[in-house]
């Protein structure tokens, strides 16, 4: 992952910002950009044309329905190609610019194929430190689907997701340990992307599920920072890994980034995670 | 062109004047004492002002305080004063120390405020408060803002809030993804796929999980196609109906949410407007605005739920409420605060500009985003505002110089309430759109202050001016002179001692002011009270005992001001001497000459007026009896000035050859004067050159003459006579006294003497006469020294007299005029018009 790049003093990862036909969320883009500004890794923007959805255009009876219900449209395979042509090269120049801006370096790449399987090619190709951002929102957000994603796609260290509120990329990063054992890891990820942002504080934020567990935790927490003043140190409880809970806890930090491992109290691997999808208005970093 | 000075053998005609006609008794001139009232300071019983208690307000002003105090008293709206009066009179101080004395015995009146009107935003509502209560409804909405601000985002981030709003959602989420999880499933069990594209939905069927590729797909069996394109014609109706219900749905949803936000917001901010509601119970109109302010915070919850990059990004702090836009609406706008500092009583409000938007308040605009904008918080007070339950004070003449001034105080006078408008609404000229704020009531006491001049134009020109402004205060130049009025003359000046904290002036200075008082009155028997002038006077002798050196005010300080002050102003005045000097303008001051005679004319340069000598002359001959004023034929003459010359025609008329035809023509000019010549005081002046020049006896030029005669021969009082004295006076000294010179004066201005010192001193040592005459006979005995004459009971006048001179010479020329008729008209000539001499 990028962040063991940096630990071992590695030269750079790389972000692969998947993007396909849909619309992507502005603040996914941002949040791509910013990881690889932190991490001084390049971005590979990897549009992705749904073979699945070629085919199905090819079919003689393929017909669109609006999101609206009131409208038809016949579908072509050189239609959808068209479509699909012509957002590749808006989202080209969209992210052109704001890596140029950036000065992050920016390698566009178009391929057709099935989506995952074009992600775990790219991560394939030049891993193993990659991080994967997901251009489109998820809505239907389910520990399953994490797993999935990072089961498919070996070639990557950490995966970033915005849901359909997502508002910002910047402001308080809060780095989220539900493990003592984790600490150090997220900890660093939390303070390359707050790496010169004197405005806020960094945040440190502890889950747990008992007050004991969260006493250890803190405890340990304040030995290893010592007299650092520029973290502060959040407790949250969150009792039988109940999304809603977790969901609550989300909100209440005004986050500007969050940053945490996938698989524990706050993203339970076999959970329904819509509610947290929904009060989600950052990117989320999942580490593997 | 200049003239050069004719030397005319003067004193010699003079003398064979005398030795041909009856010596006329040599003349007495006035009494030292009478040339100027001075005032004794040992009579005055004081050292100095110090030791005098200063006087309130104004002395010998009792008709016009008594205008004021019944002005002020009448509680009705058009018995609004007029203070009139000369400029620095004092009349402004007097009004305003009556009026805060008064003001001060009354009740604050209420207070005002603008609102915001929800339901009509460009009609803002006026609430009245009683007095001291405006500021308070102001920071009270301000706090219930201010606690909006804090507990509306903490209840809507709340716990309760939250699970409520969520379950809300979850409810509506979950039974639109229970129709499409059951659509999904149906479509599964059919082995189709539901696939989403970015702006809609796709069917396709599937094969183990794998969408059919179209290849394969047109290879089946056409029965099996027509049998999977059924289904998925099935299936999208039924996705079609589901999408179709979600608007639907939505709806439902956020009327919920929506009615729950209105829940959870009317509690708030019910308990938020307690406080004010409880402290302001008995104002109905306040509860009435406070329902609605309410009703609007709920609707518009939103506002206190956006947080501004302001407040998170800069000062982690809350702007200020007051100035923050979101919340202008919930602001209210003090026109007026009144009784706040205790015992404060009713306003006195003076409008030092009282242009349209300072007297009736103004609707202000601001640019924003290239257009002018505005609302309530923009209508601003004016005077009629701070003043309204109490007296507004304005100077009248500034009033009619702002376009529109005049017209809107008159309108909201007579309609008794205030009205914001912008002047182009009243001109009518241009319709912007703008603010209709509900009209103020207005109780008000308005005094004008003005001259006049002034005041009688408005009366005359202006049919609502009666009606509206009924009483009039008129203040007097001036007071009597008494030892009563003296005293309380220096009393006056020992208040404007301690006023402007100068030294005392010692009772030498005092009685030297009240001389000067005098003399600014123009009449040694009033006392002028043109307090800003006195006070200059006192002030500039201030400074000069200061230069001195002297602890307090001197007598030799006040003539030192005097002076000064005159210094200053003068010179037009010296140069006007320098051309007498120079011979530039030519002006005799010895000899005698017939026809000729030193008329005075006073010139008024803004404060300061000075006399000046001017020749007249009088030249005549036989005609069809006509006096020609040249002034008047050269247009330089003014209305007065032709009327004194008519008059002395008709004395000739009356006097002389009442038996025979006038057969005269003469002609009457100013010389060297080429400005306008008004006023009728040279008349006499001028008689006496005609009578002169018809007499042929010539009269003595060192006189000099002012006073207008009657047809009778009654010289009659002029004004300025003191400038005129010293006028000639001055052309004498620079020429050197003789003994012989003098003024003739009415004897009607003796009473206005105060004549300058050096004057007074000159007389005192023979230098210099003044002489007082009641009739032109005795005036023209003095400047000819030849008798005047009175008709004997023959009805002819003695022979020698001037009288018989003149009237010889009348009897001469209408015998030759007889003559040259008969030889005219019989030799066929053309009848002339007398005019002309053959």
């Amino acid at each position: 992952m990028i962040a063991h790049v940096a630990e071992a003093g590695e030269g750079r990862g790389r972000v692969v910002l998947h993007l396909t036909q849909a619309t992507p969320s502005p603040v996914a883009i941002a949040a791509a950009v910013r990881i690889a500004q932190a991490f001084h890794s390049e971005i590979e923007s990897l549009f992705v044309e749904d073979a699945t959805l070629l085919d199905i255009a090819g079919l003689p009876f393929a017909r669109e329905i609006s999101l609206s219900g009131r409208h038809r449209r016949e579908l072509s395979p050189e239609g959808v190609a068209r479509q699909m042509r012509a957002a590749a090269m808006t989202l080209s120049r969209r992210i052109s610019e704001l890596a140029r801006r950036a000065d992050v370096p920016l390698h566009l790449t178009v391929v057709r194929n099935d989506p995952i399987r074009a992600l775990a090619e790219a991560c394939a190709a030049r891993g193993p430190w990659n991080v994967v951002a997901l251009g489109e929102p998820v809505a239907a957000l389910s520990g399953e689907q994490i797993a999935l994603l990072f089961s498919s796609i070996p070639g990557t260290t950490g995966l970033v997701l915005v849901g359909p509120r997502a508002k910002r990329a910047e402001g308080r990063i809060v780095a989220v340990v539900e493990d003592i054992g984790h600490f150090d890891a997220v900890l660093r990820t939390a303070r390359r992307l707050h790496a010169g942002d004197e405005t806020t504080k960094l945040t440190l934020l502890l889950v747990s599920d008992s007050a004991e567990e969260a006493a250890i935790m803190d405890e340990q927490a304040r030995l290893a920072l010592g007299e650092d003043d520029t973290i502060e140190i959040l407790r949250a409880r969150i009792e039988s890994a109940e999304p809603a809970m977790a969901a609550e806890v989300i909100r209440r930090l005004s986050a500007g980034f969050i940053v945490g491992r996938f698989g524990g109290l706050l993203l339970p691997p076999r959970a329904d995670l819509r509610s947290l999808a929904a009060v989600l208005e950052c990117p989320l970093f999942l580490m593997r | 062109m200049f003239f050069k000075r004719s030397q005319p053998e003067a004193g010699k005609s003079r003398d064979n004047a005398r030795a041909a006609t009856a010596a006329a008794p040599e003349p007495t001139p006035l009494a030292v004492a009478e040339l100027r009232r001075t005032v004794d300071p040992a009579a005055l019983g004081f050292a100095s002002t110090a030791d005098l208690e200063p006087i309130s307000g104004l002395i010998g002003q009792e008709r016009a305080l008594k205008a004021i105090q019944f002005g002020a008293n009448m509680r009705s709206n058009d018995f609004n004063v007029f203070v009139l009066g000369p400029p620095a009179s004092g009349k402004s101080t007097a009004v305003k120390q009556y009026l805060t004395r008064k003001a001060h015995e009354e009740a604050a009146p209420s207070d005002w405020v603008y609102v915001n009107n929800f339901d009509n935003p460009n009609r803002p509502r006026a609430i009245r408060l009683p007095a001291g209560r405006a500021r308070s409804l102001a920071k009270a909405m301000i706090a219930v803002i201010d606690e909006l601000r804090s507990t509306l985002p903490a209840t809507f981030e709340g716990e309760d809030y939250q699970a409520r709003r969520r379950s809300i959602e979850e409810e509506f989420r979950s039974g639109q993804e229970e129709s499409f999880e059951a659509l999904n499933k149906r479509a599964a069990e059919q082995n189709i796929a539901i696939v989403r594209t970015p702006t809609g939905f796709v069917m396709a069927p599937t094969h183990e999980g794998k969408i059919v590729k179209p290849e394969v797909f047109n290879t089946l069996p056409e029965g099996m196609r027509k049998e999977i394109e059924t289904r998925i014609e099935g299936l999208q109706k039924d996705l079609e109906q589901i999408l179709e219900r979600m608007p639907k749905s939505d709806k439902q949803r956020r009327q919920r949410v929506n009615d729950l936000n209105t829940e959870v917001a009317t509690v708030a901010v019910r308990e938020a407007l307690d406080d004010v509601q409880a402290a302001f119970a008995e104002e109905a109109e306040v509860q009435t605005y406070l329902e609605e302010a309410g009703k609007d915070l709920v609707r518009n919850v939103g506002l206190f739920l956006v947080q501004t990059g302001e407040e998170s990004e800069i000062v982690k702090q809350p702007a200020d409420t007051a100035r923050d836009p979101r919340f202008r609406r919930y602001m209210v706008n003090v026109m007026v605060g009144n009784g706040e500092a205790p015992d404060e009583g009713a306003p006195l409000y003076e409008e030092l500009n009282p242009t349209f938007g300072n007297v009736v308040g103004r609707v202000e605009h601001i640019a924003q985003m290239g257009a002018l904008v505005t609302d309530f918080l923009l209508i601003k007070p004016g005077a009629l505002h701070r003043a309204n339950g109490g007296y507004l004070l304005v100077d009248a003449r500034k009033l009619l110089l702002s376009p529109f001034a005049w017209e809107a105080l008159k309108r909201t006078l007579k309609a008794r309430e205030i009205r914001i408008e912008q002047p182009s609404e009243v001109s009518g000229l241009i319709s912007t759109q703008t603010l209709d704020p509900e009209p103020i009531p207005l109780e008000i006491k308005v005094v004008l202050f003005g001259d006049r001049e002034l005041y009688y134009m408005l009366a005359t020109y202006d049919p609502d001016f009666a009606g509206l402004f009924k009483v009039q205060a008129d203040f007097d130049e001036s007071i009597e002179r008494s030892s009563e009025n003296d005293h309380a003359y220096a009393r006056l000046i020992a208040s404007l001692v301690r006023e402007h904290n100068l030294k005392p002036a010692n009772v030498a200075a005092v009685a030297r002011l009240i001389e000067e008082g005098a003399r600014l009155a123009d009449d040694r028997e009033k006392l002028s009270i043109q307090i800003g002038h006195l006070a200059d006077i006192v002030r500039e002798a201030d400074y000069w005992a200061s230069d001195a050196g002297s602890a307090e005010i001197t007598r030799e300080a006040v003539v030192r001001a005097v002076e000064e002050h005159t210094q200053r102003a003068d010179r037009l005045r010296d140069r006007s001497q320098e051309t007498i000097a120079r011979e530039i303008v030519l002006v005799d001051t010895e000899g005698a000459q017939v026809g000729q005679i030193n008329g005075l004319s006073v010139l008024q340069l803004g404060n300061f007026s000075f006399g000046r000598p001017s020749r007249i002359t009088a030249r005549v001959r036989m005609g069809s009896g006509r006096v020609t004023d040249i002034e008047r034929e050269a247009k330089l003459g003014g209305p007065l000035h032709s009327k004194g010359v008519m008059i002395l025609w008709g004395y000739l008329a009356g006097t002389f050859a009442q038996d025979v035809p006038l057969a005269m023509a003469a002609t009457l000019v100013f010389e060297q004067s080429y400005g306008g010549v008004d006023g009728d005081s040279a008349s006499s002046a001028e008689l006496y050159a005609l009578l002169s020049a018809l007499s042929e006896v010539p009269i003595s030029q060192s006189f000099a003459v002012t006073g207008s005669v009657n047809q009778n021969g009654e010289v009659q009082a002029i004004g300025g006579v003191n400038e005129k004295i010293e006028g000639f006076f001055d052309v004498c000294k620079a020429r050197g006294l003789t003994g012989g010179q003098g003024v003739l004066i009415p004897k009607s201005n003796v009473q206005h003497l105060m004549l300058r010192e050096d004057v007074v001193e000159a007389a005192r040592q023979g230098q210099f006469s003044i002489y007082a005459v009641e009739r032109v006979s005795q005036g023209i005995e003095i400047l000819t020294g030849v008798k005047a004459g009175e008709r004997g009971p023959d009805g002819e006048f003695p022979a020698g007299t001037v009288n018989r001179l003149v009237e010889d010479k009348l009897r001469l020329l209408a015998e030759r005029a007889r003559v040259f008729g008969m030889r005219s008209s019989s030799a066929g000539a053309p009848a002339n018009n007398g005019d002309r001499t053959s």
